[in-house]
């Protein structure tokens, strides 16, 4: 089964959704800030990483520079999740080095796709 | 000359004192000879009357040879001191008898002729002849010489006192002239200190004094009305350079002031971007805070609905919906908010997608039944059979319809809210028209001036009856110009409200930063107009993300954005909008992008058209063989596309650039790729 990182600071948000993700049979770890989303990523090793990008001291932006400057988690895809619907977060997510971008509230059956699609392109790879 | 060069006043003394002493000097010089000549005359005559009467005397003597008597006779001439000589000649010629003056020896000399009769002046002396006769017989004759002493005395005497009267009348002359020479010299001189003084002093106020009404009185007129006029200039001079001064002065002041104004301005520059980034900051934050509940509330609600759906609970499962829609309505009207904002900061761009319109309108009443009921309202819906699927952004259309639906309701009471759905032809283009009919309140003239404003509400006490931000009608109008549609309202108060929409059945992508001018009032532009001036980019992708991106990125470079969301439509675009170049994806559903490739190649009019490959696909090789210009690999370096289509532009306007090799750049990273593509590592971005 795929292991999908959740780093959210949420608690609702992170029980809601890694419940959800757990119910389509993904295996879920989460995280509720970026330095412990941060050295999760590093040791489980998970094959996606939702990131929440408004995070507390290490925001979503810097745990995925770090995460994409690093040669073993570089290759993990990872998709940023903001609350911010101003129209420079989505170039940022993508400038930044983010595979994809969802904003929230998620649209649960939209985020599975993309969710879905980058494992595929990951596999194949 | 000496004299030409001294001054006036000696001149004038000087030729006074010449004239009077020449004419003075001539005329006594005539008149003393003229007395010299007649007392000659006199003393001649005198002499030979003094003549006749000695020889008178001495006739006897003679006659009787009596010479004592005869010198006797001739001694009486002592008494007269200016007869030197006395001779008496015997007719022979012999002397008879002399007197010579003083005894002394004969000084003179004695004449070689005798004469009978007559009076010479010979060497200084008068000499007179005399005949001696008795009884009217010549008996001898006198000789008579006189040193004319009387006339040497006279003549001295006369000379002394016309030396002293020529000396005594010159200085009298010399007195007078001095005196009256100022008559001339005076104004003249006074003239010359007067220019003097306005030379040295630039004083133009200074005026000659006028004596006399001569010559020189008129040549001080001259220069008194030539100093005025002077005078006048310089007073205009002056006052000009002084206002000129003031001028300056103003100026520089106002300089100055701009200056300040212009700090200001920047300064309040400065404070109103900062506010604005504080603002969009607060936007941001806000956005964030109330979406990170709403995710909650909707998650919540939909994993509850799937967990009832399948304990079989169907009961709960309406609560659970009406939930989530409350919820994703609280979602949007916060996007509306920010909406609007963006549309201030002419940030508000377009997301179209075809759409079944009847779709909409049933989710719309359906969402707006219970705030229907809630006043006793009904919804009645009529759609056309013409109205089928529509390209616009239906997020827009659905808040559009929503506001206006909501309005209706809002402000009638037991009434009927109906909606009229048609597809027409006007100016020769297809519409889908939404009415919106309500039995309410009404709108008044005065109310309809300000109804598509901001905050504004027909009336104050609107707000606290029905309540409400004010803000649906300003971003309805604002979303339809978005669109390029029109927005009217017929209504009278009492008499309930018309809201009609007209809508482009197919909405064509623009540009956004025109929206904040159309909103001021600008008649909307088409499509082809708004091409004018600026290069049209054509970019063919399936997916709307990229299509968004691509848009934003390259109106940034001051191209007018085409995009087109299949190969068929960007075919069609293709040949209506003539792009400066086409960005082209390569997996798309149906007609792929080598097919469209394919068909711009072999399609005369549009061969020429360079076309970038924007894909995942790595087959470059294929893409240049087929006929691409420049093939990309996604996700895109911005950089290098931005190179690649300013390289295209210049090209067009100077057909000469060689230098438009393809170019290819290969990075990594899927964004929202929906097919595999071969992987290449990231090493060659930058």
């Amino acid at each position: 089964m795929p292991k999908i990182l959740l780093v959210e600071d949420n608690e609702m948000n992170r029980d809601m959704l890694s419940r959800r993700l757990q119910k389509k049979g993904y295996t879920v770890v989460t995280a509720q800030d970026g330095e412990r989303g941060y050295s999760l990523a590093r040791c489980e090793a998970p094959d996606l990483i939702l990131m929440d990008i408004s995070l507390p001291a290490m925001d979503g932006w810097e745990v995925t520079r770090l995460l994409k400057a690093n040669a073993s988690t570089r290759h993990i895809p990872i998709i940023a999740l903001t609350a911010h619907a101003m129209v420079s977060d989505r170039e940022k997510a993508i400038g930044i080095g983010c595979d994809d971008y969802d904003t929230k509230p998620v649209d649960f059956v939209r985020l599975s796709e993309k969710i879905e699609s980058l494992l595929v392109e990951k596999k194949v790879s | 000359m000496i004299l030409q060069n001294l001054s006036i006043k000696r001149k004038l003394t000087l030729i006074t004192m010449l004239t009077s002493s020449i004419a003075l000097i001539l005329s006594s010089v005539s008149f003393l000879i003229y007395d010299l000549v007649s007392f000659r005359n006199l003393l001649s005559q005198d002499l030979m009357t003094q003549a006749e009467i000695i020889g008178y005397n001495s006739a006897g003597a003679m006659e009787f040879k009596d010479e004592p008597a005869a010198t006797a006779t001739l001694s009486a001439l002592t008494a007269k001191e200016d007869i030197v000589t006395a001779v008496l000649y015997k007719p022979d010629g012999k002397i008879f008898a002399h007197y010579f003056r003083g005894n002394a020896a004969f000084s003179g000399f004695l004449p070689i002729h005798l004469q009978k009769k007559g009076s010479r002046f010979e060497g200084g002396y008068l000499e007179v002849f005399q005949e001696v006769t008795l009884n009217g017989e010549h008996v001898g004759t006198l000789f008579l010489q006189s040193d004319m002493r009387q006339w040497s005395l006279r003549a001295k005497r006369y000379a002394n006192i016309l030396i002293i009267f020529v000396l005594v009348s010159g200085l009298f002359a010399l007195f007078v002239s001095s005196k009256l020479q100022g008559l001339i010299s005076k104004p003249i001189l006074h003239l010359e200190d007067t220019m003097r003084m306005v030379s040295s002093n630039k004083n133009y106020a200074v005026r000659a004094v006028k004596t006399y009404s001569d010559e020189i009185g008129r040549l001080i007129d001259g220069f008194n009305t030539m100093l005025s006029e002077i005078q006048q200039r310089d007073t205009a001079l002056q006052s000009t350079n002084g206002e000129l001064k003031t001028r300056t002065q103003e100026l520089e002041e106002e300089v100055f002031q701009r200056k300040q104004a212009q700090e200001e301005l920047l300064k309040a520059k400065h404070t109103a971007e900062e506010a604005n980034r504080a603002k969009s900051t607060f936007l941001a934050n806000m956005s964030h805070e109330l979406r990170t509940p709403l995710n909650a509330i909707i998650g919540y609600s939909e994993m509850l609905e799937e967990e009832t759906r399948d304990t079989g609970k169907i009961e709960n499962v309406q609560d659970l919906r009406k939930i989530q829609g409350a919820g994703k309505h609280l979602l949007s009207l916060i996007n509306d908010v920010l909406d609007l904002s963006k549309i201030e900061a002419g940030k508000m761009a377009l997301h179209l997608e075809n759409f079944d319109v009847s779709q909409v309108i049933e989710e719309m009443v359906t969402t707006l039944k219970p705030a229907a009921a809630k006043n006793g309202n009904s919804i009645q819906v009529h759609l056309a059979d013409s109205v089928n699927t529509m390209r616009a952004d239906v997020t827009k259309v659905r808040q559009i319809l929503f506001n206006l639906l909501s309005n209706a309701c809002k402000f009638t009471d037991h009434g009927t809210v109906s909606v009229n759905v048609d597809q027409i032809k006007f100016e020769n283009r297809e519409w889908i028209q939404f009415q919106v009919r309500d039995t309410g309140i009404g709108i008044s003239a005065k109310q309809k001036e300000n109804l598509f404003q901001e905050f504004a509400q027909a009336d104050a006490s609107i707000a606290r009856k029905y309540g409400g931000t004010g803000l649906g009608l300003a971003i309805t109008h604002r979303f339809v110009q978005l669109m390029k549609g029109q927005i009217w309202v017929e209504s009278e108060p009492g008499q309930g409200a018309t809201f009609t929409v007209r809508l482009p059945a197919q909405v064509v992508f623009e540009a956004t930063e025109n929206v904040q001018s159309e909103s001021a009032g600008k008649i909307p532009a088409g499509p082809s107009e708004t091409k004018t001036g600026r290069e049209t980019i054509l970019v063919i992708d399936d997916d709307p993300s990229v299509r968004d991106l691509m848009s934003r990125f390259l109106s940034k470079l001051d191209f007018h954005v085409v995009a087109a969301a299949n190969g068929e439509e960007g075919l069609r675009l293709a040949r209506q909008v003539d792009p400066l170049l086409i960005t082209l994806d390569v997996v798309m559903p149906e007609c792929d992008g080598w097919t469209v490739l394919n068909k711009l190649k072999s399609d005369s009019k549009l061969a020429g058209i360079p076309v970038i490959m924007v894909t995942v696909v790595d087959n470059e090789a294929m893409g240049l063989d087929m006929g691409a210009a420049n093939y990309l690999i996604k996700p895109v370096d911005r950089d290098r596309l931005a190179v690649l289509v300013e390289k295209h532009r210049v090209a067009r306007t100077s057909i000469t650039d060689t230098d438009l090799v393809p170019l290819s750049y290969v990075a990594e990273g899927p964004a929202g790729r929906k097919t595999v593509g071969a992987r290449v590592p990231k090493t060659r971005r930058n």
